[in-house]
């Protein structure tokens, strides 16, 4: 049969309308008219009042106050400034369109320190030389003239789709930060003149959301994060990418603004807006990626460290994730250690349930200046102090989000172990368990194992050491001080044991084998699989007798998304179809 | 030629009603951040400050960056202020008033700058991925990185005698090249965790390193051999500045105070505690009055002495975390900066 290459060079409508959507239709109109009616002063609704034409003066009075409020500034103003410009152009009035102009000249934009700073800043840069080209440095913030912003923005949005394409993102799957990639990658698409360049938008676009879709159960990003907020990572559906998974996959049902579980928290909660503003459609092969959870599956990923400035031997080391998806939970988890500061969660069993803090996890809230100071080029003995007055956190021993070079993990489809190993003298030394008030069983056995039921999802834990247990506001805190720990992790659900009861009974006839002598720790554990996991802390990987070889990750490596770390092709597959994102000749081809 | 150009500006002083802007002895600060900051990218109260001497009043030169460290050029027809920061290496020509980003994409923060004494075509820049060079005033950049076996570089710097020799400190080592940054090569401290390099102002075979929880060694063979400091050789020494003989040297950090050396470095006495305010990351000697000292500390400002550090007082940017001060023009009217 011959085989028909679709080029879906940049043209989105040239693909089916199929009824998802046509649903997306109906929740692209409704995101508007609400956000059109919201009475804040962020981009992301005066853009709305603009396109519907709702609340004009307001919207104006507000765009006029930010072109000169110094407390929005830096590359969070850049492409949102521009974005907001270029979809509202017909609209504005002209002295409202030289202000608008004006404040890329007289407003220092910072660039930032991470990846979705520069990706702000640089998509900011681009297309606001793209609307102003032929300008001297005198008419710009950086002393650069049009061009040389727009070539250097342009070289800097390819070398990042280059690395986001071959060794990953740094600030992968982000519950939070996903909108700073999503937005600024819907108005580089929509605006991008040069049509390489809209290519590469909706490249990045497709991958970010499949990205997201692989790891996707009912509005939550399941599996390990690279960075979130506590108030997230307790409660996944109360994240931005919640919001998106709305607009894009349908899921929840429930509009997010009719939600005070998952309202917009924050102005920036609302850019979706930028979503229902594009023309950018979610190809229907990542929808059905998205959403359709009839069989399980195991997904894995390679990522990379965000950039490491000392204190290690590479730049961007590898991070490699697992993650185990059903209709009812996603486990999924990071390989541990130091991956990210401040806010990586390494990994947790996320179900799908009508009650908030549907997650479990564990963790070791670590924090040090010399972490810090891999990533930041401020000074150690002072770093924890500055951090914490950003993310408020930091140095919190009760912390719910921390990386830690004393956790280490290892996966099998819906079986876990994680292992600390904490050194003597490190400022926290307990690990820490959330288990939420909202399950609907949580059974502490004599058996040794905790056993937590949530709807159709049964999860057991099997903690190695002593711990106690701390009631809180909306969780229950295991805590245990013990410095060499690990916990044993099997999820189950009706489907794959028929009841709680018989999730329980097979449980409690495991157990784990440890090995705690001198610097050997180590834990063996027979699943209810009748998979044989092993885990030596800071040594092999071993499940059935062999050896886990990180080295052998794919980029990606699912039944729906494959990718050869390095290749710059990912290929996303579903029902028979293929779609092939190539980012190294730029262009996505369909079959059939 | 330089006493017809002392002539002009002796002329321009007292006929024309002072120096210019640029020329104006004034005290620049590089403020990295706020203390009362909430994000990153809104704060207007960081960038390059300035007070001139006759004055009391700072004034932001370049509001919202993020600025480590600032650096000089002059020439006899021509003032350059540079600014290591945040979006790259910016430089101004008229005084701060206006200012061009001259590095790309390609250099990250950058955080501290070395302009060439002589060539203006000439700049060295560090940041946490090496060391880059310029040799068409910032137009084209090279990484400059041959013979390190890190990249996070926190500061680099000419030698005074030998423009071809530079100095870069690494958080592992310090390291020296004899070729214009073309290679480098480390030079044996003994202790890792090399927070800052001083030169000394005259004797150029006397070097100083500041250290992360070694204090300071010194080196009387330009850095052949490193010997520990009497006095102050356990604590975190982030800065180093001398009056402009060299007479005292001055050095702070990191719960450290304020010390002084009047033996080049080998011994130190500490004339200053500090004790509520942490981190002091910069000092720097008013070449104009040497009692006037100034120490830049982590989110309290700057603090000033006008004794020789018997005692000190808040003098501007109260929630400021000062990277660097230094006084421009120094007193001697060549090079990038006394």
């Amino acid at each position: 049969m011959k085989t028909v290459l679709l080029v879906v060079a940049f043209v989105a409508g040239v693909m089916d309308v199929s009824s998802a959507q046509r649903s997306f239709e109906e929740r692209r109109e409704k995101i508007l008219v609400v956000a059109s009616s919201e009475r804040d002063r962020g981009f992301a609704t005066i853009t709305a009042k603009l396109l519907t034409g709702q609340d004009l003066p307001f919207a104006f009075a507000m765009l006029d106050s930010l072109t000169y409020d110094q407390s929005i500034g830096g590359m969070f103003y850049a492409y949102t400034l521009i974005g907001c410009y270029l979809h509202g152009e017909h609209v504005l009035p002209d002295t409202l369109k030289r202000k608008m102009r004006e404040a890329y000249r007289v407003r220092t934009m910072y660039r930032g320190d991470t990846e979705n700073h520069w990706v702000m800043y640089y998509t900011g840069l681009y297309l606001a030389a793209q609307t102003w080209p032929n300008e001297d440095e005198a008419r710009w913030f950086n002393g650069k003239s049009s061009e040389e912003n727009f070539e250097e923005a342009r070289g800097w949005l390819n070398h990042w789709f280059d690395i986001s394409s071959t060794i990953g993102q740094g600030e992968f799957d982000s519950p939070t930060y996903i909108t700073t990639f999503l937005t600024p990658m819907l108005v580089l698409y929509e605006f991008a003149k040069d049509p390489a360049m809209k290519t590469k938008a909706q490249l990045m676009l497709d991958l970010l959301f499949v990205d997201f879709a692989a790891e996707h159960l009912a509005g939550n990003y399941g599996g390990g994060h690279s960075r979130d907020y506590p108030e997230d990572i307790i409660n996944p559906l109360a994240a931005p990418s919640t919001f998106w998974a709305w607009l894009y996959f349908g899921q929840p049902e429930t509009p997010p603004w009719n939600e005070t579980r998952y309202r917009p928290r924050h102005r920036s909660a609302w850019e979706p807006v930028f979503g229902a503003a594009s023309s950018y459609r979610l190809p229907d092969i990542i929808y059905h990626i998205a959403t359709n959870r009839s069989k399980p599956y195991v997904h894995t990923e390679t990522k990379r460290v965000r950039n490491i400035i000392r204190f290690g031997k590479e730049k961007n080391p590898p991070v490699y994730k697992y993650s185990y998806v059903t209709k009812n939970y996603i486990l999924g988890s990071l390989h541990g250690g130091i991956l990210q500061p401040i806010q990586q969660h390494t990994w947790d069993v996320t179900y799908v349930s009508d009650k908030p803090n549907n997650t479990i996890f564990t963790l070791h809230p670590f924090s040090s200046g010399k972490e810090l100071a891999m990533f930041f080029p401020e000074e150690q003995k002072f770093l924890s102090d500055e951090v914490d007055r950003y993310h408020n956190v930091y140095t919190n021993p009760n912390k719910w989000n921390s990386s830690s070079p004393y956790e280490q993990t290892l996966q099998h489809k819906n079986a876990l172990i994680v292992l600390y190993d904490i050194e003597e003298g490190t400022t926290h030394s307990h690990v820490d368990g959330f288990f939420p008030k909202t399950l609907d069983e949580r059974i502490v056995d004599a058996s040794g194992w905790i056993f937590a039921r949530s709807g159709n999802t049964f999860v057991g834990i099997f903690p190695l050491k002593k711990y106690e247990w701390k009631e809180e506001d909306v969780n229950w805190r295991l805590r245990s001080f013990e410095r060499r720990n690990g916990f044993v992790v099997e999820v189950g659900s009706s489907d794959e044991d028929g009841s709680f009861e018989n999730f329980r009974t097979t449980l409690m006839k495991r157990r784990p084998r440890a090995r705690d002598k001198g610097k050997h720790w180590e834990v063996k554990y027979r699943t209810r699989g009748g998979h044989v996991l092993q885990l030596t802390f800071n040594g092999k990987r071993i499940i059935d007798g062999q050896q886990v070889d990180f080295k052998q990750y794919k980029f990606f490596n699912g039944p729906y998304v494959q990718s050869e770390r390095g290749s710059g092709v990912i290929t996303l597959t579903y029902g028979g179809k293929r779609r092939i994102l190539d980012f190294k000749r730029g262009r996505i081809t369909e079959t059939p | 030629m330089s006493v017809l150009w002392f002539v002009a500006a002796l002329f321009q002083m007292t006929l024309l009603g002072g120096w210019s802007e640029g020329e104006r002895p004034a005290i620049y600060a590089a403020v990295y951040i706020v203390r009362s900051g909430t994000a990153v990218g809104t704060l207007s109260g960081i960038g390059l400050f300035r007070c001139f001497r006759d004055d009391s009043t700072w004034v932001n030169l370049r509001p919202n960056t993020i600025t480590p460290g600032v650096g000089f050029y002059q020439s006899e027809s021509k003032t350059v202020l540079y600014l290591a920061g945040g979006n790259g290496l910016h430089r101004s020509t008229d005084g701060g008033k206006s200012w061009k980003v001259l590095t790309g994409w390609q250099t990250k923060e950058v955080l501290s700058v070395a302009p060439d004494p002589v060539d203006e075509r000439i700049l060295y820049i560090s940041t946490p991925f090496g060391i880059f060079k310029s040799t068409d005033r910032g137009t084209t950049w090279h990484e400059k990185m041959k013979g390190w076996t890190t990249w996070y570089v926190r500061r680099v710097i000419i030698d005074r005698e030998d423009r071809q020799v530079l100095y870069g400190t690494g958080e592992d080592a310090l390291y020296v090249s004899r070729d214009g940054a073309e290679s480098w090569q480390t030079l044996s401290v003994g202790v890792p965790g090399i927070k800052w390099i001083f030169q000394h102002p005259v004797e150029g075979n006397v070097l100083l390193v500041g250290t992360e929880d070694h204090g300071v060694r010194v080196s009387f063979d330009r850095g052949a051999t490193w010997r520990r400091a009497s006095g102050l050789d356990t604590s975190a020494v982030y800065s180093f500045a001398s009056t402009p003989e060299g007479a005292e040297i001055y050095a702070c950090g990191f719960r450290t105070g304020v010390w002084r050396s009047v033996d080049n470095g080998a011994s130190w006495t500490q004339i200053w505690n500090a004790s509520d305010l942490d981190a002091l990351y910069t000092i720097c000697v008013d070449p104009y009055d040497t009692n006037h000292l100034l120490v830049g500390t982590n989110g309290y400002g700057i603090y000033a002495s006008h004794d020789r550090g018997r005692t000190w007082r808040q003098a501007g940017l109260p929630d400021a975390h000062v990277k660097q001060i230094e006084v421009f023009p120094g007193r001697r009217r060549r090079g990038v900066r006394e």
